[in-house]
């Protein structure tokens, strides 16, 4: 059966983590996930532009997701988190109505407040089922063990993602393909990048915590589904070791990374050789594919 | 029911010394009354703060069974793990004795920094409807869980902290005061709301409902509307920001190239301090020289930007002044 979305993949994916988007589009033919990417969207505005400014461009883009007859799949929790705002803000008919007059109507649109917003991890488990995923795997991922790093969009406020079960999908992902699940008590905390102009020590001492309990715990890799964490976690891991003088080595995998390993695909081809941190001590743990030893089923 | 309170009288948080205290007490009274119970009739020198108990001043917060509340508001029977709540302080406050807290020096000190009260504006008639914003905000007690549960204060606890920035939001929304833009400056030095990182913490910690995190974005929604993206002359910030729209207002989606460049202070300065990274990146395939173009479009894009600007060009103006 295959899941049909319209595909917002964020600036990001699309600047400095392409190898999201390429392991992403990916992996999503190997689950019949069907996507219709919209190209004519405007940037979710990331929690740093007022929302008097991000609700319209958001009711666009959900506009033209709603047009389509498609929910909405992001591939990052910051546009997913701000996304998800605003279209909780839109159920509110008289300012859906506002912002359709002022901002949408002269375009031909108008947003109803139906589209939902789905992050690729919830379609992952909700829409394509952890048992279809498991039947793909080639490359069981036994004896790895994975830190789950939500950060902050995808586990709260509870009203825009909707279901607390969600808060738990990521570790369920990476157990399922055979990992090991190693916990971190700072999993839903904030990376530290939106910190990163503003308070570089404050940002660099969250990374150092969250970086430093993984590695300390056994960790063999981070598992992240927002790009931007990935900038903070792998894009400035080596600044952060600089500053705290501590060294984690940790390589930090995309969540489409980690589930195309576990179903076969080549590395180079998920770009992990793309990364900051190395990810060559964690390739090289790799079982060879069509290894079935220990196979999670 | 019986109880047992281990409660920490000595040690550290990692390494806590309980005493125990076992009470007979109905599952429906809340732990504060449990804890005055045992203090009034087994051991006078208990100290634990508290007043009102009934959630009211927000004084009674305390670790129970390893979660923070505010003690009156929760039943001995809901809290109860096998007979027993064990009793700490809060994770970032002092503690004067026992599980008493100096909640003067981690919270009230901050929020009597933004606490000034209204400076009238001239009076106009405020309606209902305008009011109502400020009237969530001045339900804040003060009881400091929204900082219990702080990323930032996590790592920094000179950061204002969510609970003294409601206290900013509370003045700064307020319809009578005609200081707005001195407030929303105030708020912007350094630990203030650009140091928050919207996680939603404080709003999903908050026992009232108030939505700290909420406050906060909309007290950095407000300043950015007065012009105000710094307090205390970090022109990064500045930069970050006015890089950020433009990119969007222009091209409909972020060029993260240009962005970053001038945040760090234009194509030479910032060139000169992203080179090393930016070498390593363009090396490993992470960034690549791929031109951002416009989106189709962005005309739309830029046509919303533009509105917002021209709404709120009288509040720049007045930042100037």
């Amino acid at each position: 059966m295959s899941h049909r979305f319209a595909f917002y993949p964020g600036c990001v994916s699309k600047g400095f983590c392409p190898e999201l988007y390429d392991s992403f589009v990916r992996v999503a033919a190997e689950f019949d996930i069907e996507v219709e990417e919209l190209k004519d969207v405007g940037c979710s505005g990331a929690g740093l532009i007022p929302a008097e400014i991000s609700d319209p461009i958001n009711a666009r883009t959900l506009a033209k997701a709603e047009a389509m007859g498609l929910p909405l799949l992001t591939i990052c929790s910051t546009c997913q988190g701000v996304i998800g705002g605003s279209a909780l803000r839109l159920t509110d008919p008289a300012y859906r109505a506002r912002i359709n007059r002022e901002h949408l109507a002269d375009q031909g649109l108008e947003y109803q407040g139906t589209t939902d917003v789905k992050h690729f991890l919830w379609a992952l488990v909700e829409d394509v089922g952890l048992d279809v995923v498991q039947s793909k795997i080639k490359r069981p991922l036994d004896g790895l063990g994975f830190s789950p790093f939500y950060g902050c969009y995808l586990r709260r406020p509870i009203d825009v993602i909707q279901r607390p079960e969600r808060k738990l999908y990521l570790e369920q992902v990476t157990e399922a393909l055979g990992g090991t699940n190693v916990d971190i008590s700072g999993k839903g905390k904030c990376c530290g990048f939106p910190s990163l102009t503003a308070n570089e020590e404050n940002a660099f001492a969250m990374t150092a915590k969250h970086l430093g309990e993984a590695v300390s715990k056994g960790a063999d890799a981070m598992v992240v589904p927002c790009p931007l964490c990935h900038l903070e976690m792998d894009g400035e891991q080596s600044e952060v070791e600089k500053a705290t003088g501590r060294r984690f080595d940790l390589p930090i995998l995309h969540l489409p990374q980690v589930v195309g390993l576990a179903i076969g695909l080549d590395p180079r081809e998920l770009g992990l050789s793309r990364h900051m941190a190395s990810t060559k001590k964690f390739v090289a743990q790799l079982q060879p594919v069509g290894s079935l030893v220990g196979a999670a089923s | 029911m019986e109880i047992t309170f281990k409660f920490q009288r000595g040690g550290t948080r990692a390494q806590p010394e309980y005493v125990d205290y076992q009470i007979d007490v109905p599952p429906e009274m809340t732990v504060f009354d449990a804890l005055v119970a045992v203090r009034e009739t087994q051991d006078g020198t208990l100290a634990f703060r508290g007043s009102c108990s009934v959630g009211f001043c927000g004084d009674c917060t305390l670790s129970v069974n390893g979660a923070q509340k505010v003690t009156c508001l929760v039943t001995v029977g809901k809290t109860q793990k096998d007979g027993v709540i064990t009793v700490q302080p809060i994770r970032y406050a002092p503690v004067e004795k026992d599980v008493m807290h100096d909640m003067r020096k981690f919270l009230w000190d901050k929020v009597d920094v933004f606490a000034r009260g209204v400076v009238p504006n001239g009076g106009h008639p405020v309606t209902d409807e305008e009011l109502r914003p400020v009237r969530k905000a001045m339900r804040c007690t003060t009881c400091g869980l929204c900082d219990e549960g702080c990323t930032v204060i996590d790592v920094n606890l000179d950061f204002y902290g969510p609970a003294a920035l409601t206290k900013l939001y509370r003045f700064a929304f307020d319809p009578r005061d005609g200081i707005t833009a001195e407030r929303l400056r105030e708020g912007s030095e350094v630990h203030g709301i650009w140091d928050c990182v919207h996680c939603w913490e404080a709003t999903e910690h908050c026992p009232f409902g108030l939505e700290p995190t909420h406050l906060i974005m909309d007290t950095r929604d407000r300043a950015i509307a007065h012009g105000i993206k710094s307090g205390y002359g970090n022109k990064m910030l500045e930069r970050h920001y006015d890089a950020f729209e433009e990119s969007i207002s222009r091209k409909g989606w972020l060029d993260e190239r240009s962005v970053a460049l001038q945040t760090y202070g234009g194509f030479i300065k910032g060139g000169i301090k992203t080179l090393p990274l930016g070498l390593r990146a363009l090396r490993k395939g992470k960034a690549t020289l791929k031109p951002h173009y416009k989106r189709p479009g962005a005309e739309h894009i830029r046509k919303i930007f533009d509105r917002y600007n021209r709404s709120n060009a009288g509040l720049r103006k007045e930042k100037q002044r």
